[in-house]
C-alpha cells in the first residue's frame, strides 16, 4: 500500500515536472519578447533577462505614432470579418442543402467540398494572382476577403453539416405544414438552432485568416493595405537594427491573437475536434 | 424571429458597404495642399530620413511636387518591384540595380527611354555608369544614382589600442588579424548567413586583387577564360584565410548582425561597402577605411568601384511630367552635390568635380584615384546573370559553401562553372 | 412535402454560392497550375507551350535537379522531425494531461497559445532568440554554465533544419495535444477501469487501448502535419530567407515554389512556368501522401 502510494506520488510529480517544464518552454520566449519590447535597445543587450526598469514605452510609441500601426490592424479586422461573414453565409446555406436535402450525388457534393481541406490553396497562387489582376483587384483588400472565403468554405461546411444533420427533421416539416416558405424555414428554424455551430465554424476559421502571411505577401504590396502579418514582416525588415522596436513589433502582433484565443478557447477546441472526433 | 432577420439584414448591408470600400480605395495622388505626390521606391531602408531631407530640396524648387520615399528591404525589393510593375501598381520612380537586374526590368517593357527626355547625361555622368543602364544600341533607361566602393571599415579606437596601421599588403592585413585575435578581440564583424553579403563584400571586395580584377571580369564575360581559371581559385583560397578570424558561430551571422556588431564596436573590422557610412555616422563610431590589400607592394590595386543603383521612370506613371522633372533634377550636378553630402558614402558617378564635406567620404573617394588603382565591378552582374541559373546565384552559393567549409576552392569554382555551362558557355 | 421543381431550385440556390466561390478561387486555380506547368514565358502568364520541358528541367538539369532532390529530402526529413517533436511529444503530453491531475484544462490552453500566432511572427521571435551574437538563447546557456552546448543554431547546415522543426513543433504542438486529449477523453471510463483491474500496466494501456482507439485521430493529425509541412513557407522565410539558408539546408517546397515563381534577390530570374511545375509536383506529393496515410490509418483500425 505504502509502496503504491509512493509510486503514485512520484509518478504524479514526474507528470507535473514534464508539464511545467514544457509550460516554461512555451512562456519563456513570449515573456522575454514582451519584456524586451519595454526596454531600450541597449538594455536588451546589457540585461537580457532583467525586468525593464524603468518601463520604456518608446518602442510602442514609435510603432503606433510613427508607423501608423493601427491602420494595419484595421485592415486585418476588415479582411477577417468579411471573410468570416462570407464563409458563414455561404457555408451554412450549402450545409443545409447537403445535410437536409436528400438528392442524388449528395455524398459526392460533400466530398467535393471536403477535398479542399486536404489541398493547400497556395498551390493555385499563380492563377489566383492572375485573376485578381484581370479583375483589377490586385492590391485591394477585397482580393484577400475573396481568397480567404474560398479557403474557409471547406472547413465551414464540414463543421456546419455535422451540426445540421443532428437537427431533427420534425421541426422544419412542421413549419412547412404551417405554410412557412423554404427561405423562411432556413432563416427562422435552422439558423437559430445553428448559431452555436456558426460560432464554432467562425472561430475555427478566424486564426488561419488573421494569421495568413502568404496571400498578403503575394497580393498586396501597398504598405497602407498590409495586414498585421505582412506589416510585421515589412517593419521587421525595415527596422532590423532597432532591437527594442523589433520586439515591440512582434509583441503588438502577438498579443491580440493570444488574447482572442484565450477568450474563445472553448470554441476553438470544439471546432478543432468536431471534425476529428466525429470521424 | 424578427430580431434575427434584422441582424442578418444589418450584416448583409455592412458587408456590401465595406466590400465596396475595400474594393475601391484609389489612392489620393495629391495631398491636401494640392501638390502632386510622386512615389519613389528604393531598396535602401536605411536612408529614409536622409532621402527625405534631400528630396525636400527638390520640393523647394518645385513646390507642387512632393516626393514620397518608399523603401523595401533589399532582399525583397526585386520581387516586389517586378510584381508591382507587372500588376500596374508600381511607384512612379523606381530604383534599378545595375546591369542585368535593371536590364530585366527594361526588357520587361516597364521603363521610359530617357535619351530625349533627359538631355546632357553624357556631359554629366561617366560613360561607364551610363552604359550600366543602357542597351547595346545606346538606349538609356536609368539615371545613374550612385556608385559604391567596397573595402574594409575599421574601428580606429581598437586599432590605436594595439598600435595598428592601415595595411597595404595581404601579409600586413593577416598580421593585424593575428594580433587582434591573440589579444582576444573580435577581428571581423562577419558571417556567412546572408549569401549576397559574402559575395558582394568579400569575394568581390577582397578577391579582385587575386583574380585579376577588371581584366578577368571582361575575359570571363567574353568567354575567354572560365570561372575554373586558377586566378579565381586563388581568390577563394585567399578569402578563405580569413575564416579563422571570423567570430564564433559566424555561419549564423547575417548582414544586419554584421552591421550591428561593427556599429556597437564589438568588432575591429567590417568588410563592406562605402554605403555604410551613413549609419556609421549615425552611430558615431570612430571608423576608418582602407582599400582591399594587394598581394605585394607595387601591385596594381583592383578596387571595386562600380555604378550600383540608378533611377528609372515607370512607363505607366500617371505623373509623367513630374517624374521627368524629378529625374532631370537627379541628373543635375546640383543633386550630385546634395546626394554626396546628404547620403555620405554614396558617390555620384560624375565626370565633373563635386565637393564632399564628409572627411571620410572624401578619403574613400580619393583612395580610388591613386595611381595604381584599376577600378572594377561586381563579377557576375553583367551578362552573366540574365538567365537561370544566374551567375550571381551560383557564386553566392559557392562562396557560402566554401567559407562554411563544405566546398574546397576547386569545388566552388567548378560548381559555378557547371551552372554557367548550362546556358552562358553553351 | 415540397414539389421537386421547387426543391431543385432551392437546392441550387443554397449550393451555388459556396460551390462557385470555392471552385473559382480554389479548385480551378490549383488545376490551372497543372496546366501552366506545360508552358513557359517571362512574366506572370506563361504563354509558350513546351510540353514536359519544365519537368525535364526540374528532374534532370543542373542545378534545378539538385535543388529539387535537396528539397524533396529536406521536406521528408522535416516532416519526420515534426512528427517526433510535435506529434509524438504532443501525444505524450496528452497522455499526461489526461491522467487525473489538477489544472489539465489550463495546461491545454497554455500549450495552444503559440498556435494562435502567425508562423512569420513565431519565426521572427526565434530568429532573434537564436542570433549567435546577442540571441537570448545562447546567453541563457552561458549563464547556466552550459557553454559547451552553444551552437550556431541557424547557421550550421547540419542542425538548421532540426532547429526549424523544433520551432514548428513549439508553434503547433497545441493541435495534437487538443486532438489527442479529446480522443482519450472519449474513451469510456469502464474500459480503462476494467483493464486496470486486470492488472494491465500503463504502457499496456497505452498500447492496447489508447493507440488503437486513437488510430483515426492519429491519422488525421498525420495528414494535417503532412499537408502543412509540404506547403510550409513562412517559417523558412522568416528565419532563413527564401534561399533556405545555410547552404539550402532548410530549403523546402514552399520556399522553392515561391523563389522560382516570384524571383528573389539580386540578379535572379523568375520563371512562372517552372513555378507551376513545382506546385504540380507538390500537389501530386500531397495527394499521394494523404491517400497513403489514410489507407494506412484505416487498416490499423
Amino acid at each position: 500500500m505504502t509502496h503504491n502510494t509512493i509510486k503514485k506520488i512520484t509518478s504524479k510529480t514526474l507528470i507535473y515536472l514534464v508539464l511545467i517544464l514544457h509550460s516554461i518552454m512555451i512562456i519563456a520566449p513570449l515573456l522575454l519578447m514582451i519584456l524586451s519590447s519595454l526596454k531600450k535597445s541597449r538594455a536588451i543587450f546589457q540585461e537580457p533577462f532583467g525586468l525593464p526598469k524603468p518601463v520604456h514605452w518608446g518602442n510602442f510609441e514609435k510603432l503606433f505614432v510613427q508607423q501608423n500601426y493601427l491602420s494595419y490592424f484595421a485592415n486585418s479586422i476588415i479582411v477577417t470579418l468579411f471573410a468570416l461573414a462570407t464563409i458563414i453565409v455561404f457555408a451554412s446555406l450549402a450545409s443545409y442543402a447537403i445535410g437536409k436535402y436528400s438528392f442524388k450525388g449528395n455524398a459526392q457534393v460533400y466530398t467535393f467540398f471536403i477535398l479542399g481541406l486536404m489541398i493547400p490553396i497556395r498551390l493555385g497562387t499563380i492563377n489566383i494572382m492572375q485573376m485578381f489582376i484581370t479583375m483589377d483587384l490586385f492590391n485591394k483588400l477585397l482580393a484577400l476577403v475573396i481568397v480567404y472565403a474560398a479557403m474557409g468554405i471547406p472547413a465551414g461546411i464540414m463543421i456546419l453539416t455535422g451540426f445540421i444533420r443532428d437537427i431533427p427533421d420534425e421541426l422544419s416539416d412542421a413549419a412547412r405544414i404551417d405554410g412557412c416558405s423554404e427561405t423562411g424555414i432556413f432563416i427562422r428554424i435552422i439558423v437559430p438552432l445553428l448559431s452555436p455551430a456558426i460560432v464554432v465554424a467562425a472561430v475555427y476559421n478566424l486564426m488561419p485568416i488573421w494569421n495568413d502571411f502568404w496571400f498578403p505577401l503575394v497580393l498586396i504590396n501597398k504598405d497602407q493595405l498590409s495586414t498585421i502579418p505582412l506589416a510585421t514582416a515589412r517593419l521587421f525588415g525595415k527596422h532590423e537594427t532597432d532591437f527594442g522596436l523589433l520586439y515591440a513589433i512582434l509583441t503588438a502582433a502577438a498579443i491580440p491573437p493570444i488574447a482572442l484565443f484565450v477568450g474563445l478557447s472553448k470554441y476553438f477546441i470544439k471546432g478543432l475536434t468536431s471534425g476529428a472526433v466525429k470521424g | 424571429m424578427k430580431r434575427t432577420r434584422i441582424v442578418w439584414l444589418v450584416l448583409a448591408l455592412l458587408m456590401v458597404g465595406t466590400l465596396i470600400w475595400a474594393g475601391g480605395g484609389k489612392e489620393a495622388a495629391s495631398d491636401d495642399s494640392g501638390a502632386v505626390v510622386l512615389r519613389y521606391t528604393s531598396l535602401r531602408t536605411e536612408d529614409q530620413e536622409r532621402e527625405n531631407s534631400k528630396n525636400a530640396e527638390f520640393t523647394k524648387l518645385f513646390p507642387n511636387i512632393k516626393i514620397q520615399f518608399e523603401a523595401i528591404k533589399d532582399t525583397e525589393y526585386d520581387t516586389v518591384l517586378k510584381t508591382s510593375l507587372e500588376t500596374g501598381v508600381a511607384a512612379d520612380i523606381v530604383m534599378l540595380r545595375s546591369f542585368d537586374g535593371g536590364r530585366q526590368i527594361y526588357d520587361g517593357g516597364y521603363l521610359v527611354e530617357l535619351n530625349d527626355i533627359i538631355p546632357g547625361m553624357h556631359d554629366t555622368f561617366t560613360a561607364n555608369s551610363i552604359a550600366t543602364w543602357a542597351t547595346e544600341d545606346g538606349v538609356m533607361y536609368g539615371v545613374p544614382y550612385f556608385g559604391s566602393i567596397t573595402g574594409v571599415w575599421y574601428n580606429i579606437d581598437i586599432f590605436n589600442k594595439y598600435g595598428l596601421k592601415e595595411p597595404e599588403t595581404w601579409a600586413e592585413f593577416i598580421a593585424i588579424c593575428e594580433k587582434l585575435k591573440n589579444a582576444g578581440e573580435t577581428v571581423f564583424a562577419h558571417g556567412t548567413k546572408d549569401q549576397w553579403a559574402i559575395t558582394e563584400t568579400l569575394y568581390c571586395d577582397l578577391g579582385p586583387n587575386f583574380y585579376g580584377g577588371e581584366d578577368s571580369r571582361q575575359k570571363l564575360m567574353a568567354k575567354e577564360i572560365k570561372y575554373t581559371d586558377p586566378k579565381f581559385v586563388k581568390a577563394y583560397e585567399k578569402i578563405g584565410e580569413l575564416v579563422k578570424y571570423f567570430p564564433s558561430g559566424y555561419q549564423g551571422i547575417d548582414y544586419v548582425t554584421m552591421q550591428q556588431m561593427f556599429l556597437n564596436e564589438q568588432a575591429a573590422m567590417f568588410i563592406a561597402g562605402s554605403w555604410e557610412l551613413g549609419i556609421i555616422r549615425d552611430a558615431e563610431v570612430n571608423a576608418g577605411w582602407f582599400p582591399p590589400p594587394v598581394e605585394k607592394k607595387g601591385d596594381p590595386l583592383h578596387y571595386a568601384f562600380y555604378a550600383d543603383l540608378a533611377l528609372g521612370i515607370n512607363k505607366n506613371t500617371e505623373h509623367m511630367e513630374e517624374a521627368i522633372e524629378f529625374l532631370k533634377w537627379v541628373a543635375s550636378p546640383d543633386h550630385a552635390k546634395l546626394l554626396a553630402n546628404a547620403l555620405p558614402g554614396m558617390f555620384p558617378t560624375l565626370k565633373i568635380h563635386y565637393d564632399i564635406d564628409d572627411a571620410l567620404a572624401l578619403e574613400i573617394i580619393e583612395s580610388t584615384q591613386m595611381s595604381h588603382v584599376v577600378p572594377t565591378g561586381q563579377l557576375m552582374w553583367e551578362k552573366l546573370s540574365l538567365e537561370e541559373p544566374s551567375g550571381e546565384t551560383l557564386q553566392n552559393e559557392a562562396v557560402q559553401r566554401f567559407l562554411n567549409g563544405t566546398f574546397t576552392a576547386k569545388q566552388a569554382v567548378e560548381y559555378v562553372q557547371k551552372g554557367l555551362d548550362t546556358w552562358y558557355f553553351k | 412535402m415540397i414539389r421537386t421543381r421547387k426543391r431543385r431550385y432551392y437546392l441550387l440556390l443554397y449550393l451555388a454560392p459556396a460551390a462557385i466561390l470555392y471552385a473559382v478561387f480554389m479548385l480551378i486555380p490549383i488545376l490551372q497550375s497543372l496546366r501552366y506547368s506545360l508552358f513557359t514565358g517571362r512574366g506572370l502568364v506563361p504563354d509558350e507551350f513546351v510540353g514536359f520541358d519544365n519537368y525535364v528541367k526540374l528532374f534532370t538539369q543542373f542545378p534545378f535537379r539538385d535543388r529539387f532532390i535537396n528539397v524533396l529530402k529536406n521536406n521528408f526529413y522535416y516532416f519526420a522531425l515534426v512528427m517526433v517533436f510535435q506529434n509524438a511529444f504532443g501525444f505524450v503530453l496528452a497522455i499526461l494531461i489526461t491522467r487525473k491531475i489538477k489544472g489539465s484544462k489550463q495546461f491545454k490552453t497554455l500549450f495552444f497559445i503559440p498556435t494562435a500566432l502567425s508562423a512569420v511572427i513565431v519565426g521572427f521571435i526565434f530568429k532573434l532568440v537564436l542570433n549567435p551574437v546577442w540571441g537570448i538563447f545562447n546567453i541563457a546557456l552561458k549563464s547556466l554554465g552550459l557553454e559547451v552546448l552553444i551552437r550556431s543554431w541557424l547557421g550550421d547546415p547540419t542542425i538548421a533544419l532540426p532547429v526549424l522543426a523544433i520551432v514548428t513543433a513549439w508553434h503547433n504542438i497545441g493541435i495534437p495535444v487538443i486532438f489527442f486529449t479529446a480522443g482519450i477523453d472519449s474513451i469510456s471510463v469502464d474500459l480503462v477501469e476494467a483493464s486496470r483491474i486486470d492488472g494491465v500496466s500503463v504502457w499496456g494501456e497505452i498500447r492496447h487501448i489508447i493507440i488503437p482507439i486513437l488510430a483515426p485521430i492519429i491519422g488525421i493529425v498525420t495528414i494535417l502535419t503532412f499537408v502543412g509541412n509540404f506547403s510550409e513557407f513562412e517559417i523558412v522565410y522568416s528565419m532563413q530567407s527564401v534561399y533556405g539558408n545555410p547552404e539550402y539546408s532548410t530549403d523546402i517546397f514552399g520556399a522553392l515554389f515561391y523563389r522560382t515563381t516570384f524571383g528573389s534577390q539580386v540578379n535572379s530570374v523568375n520563371d512562372v512556368g517552372l513555378g507551376a511545375t513545382i506546385a504540380s509536383v507538390m500537389f501530386i506529393i500531397i495527394f499521394l501522401g494523404v491517400t497513403l496515410i489514410q489507407r494506412f490509418s484505416k487498416r490499423r483500425t
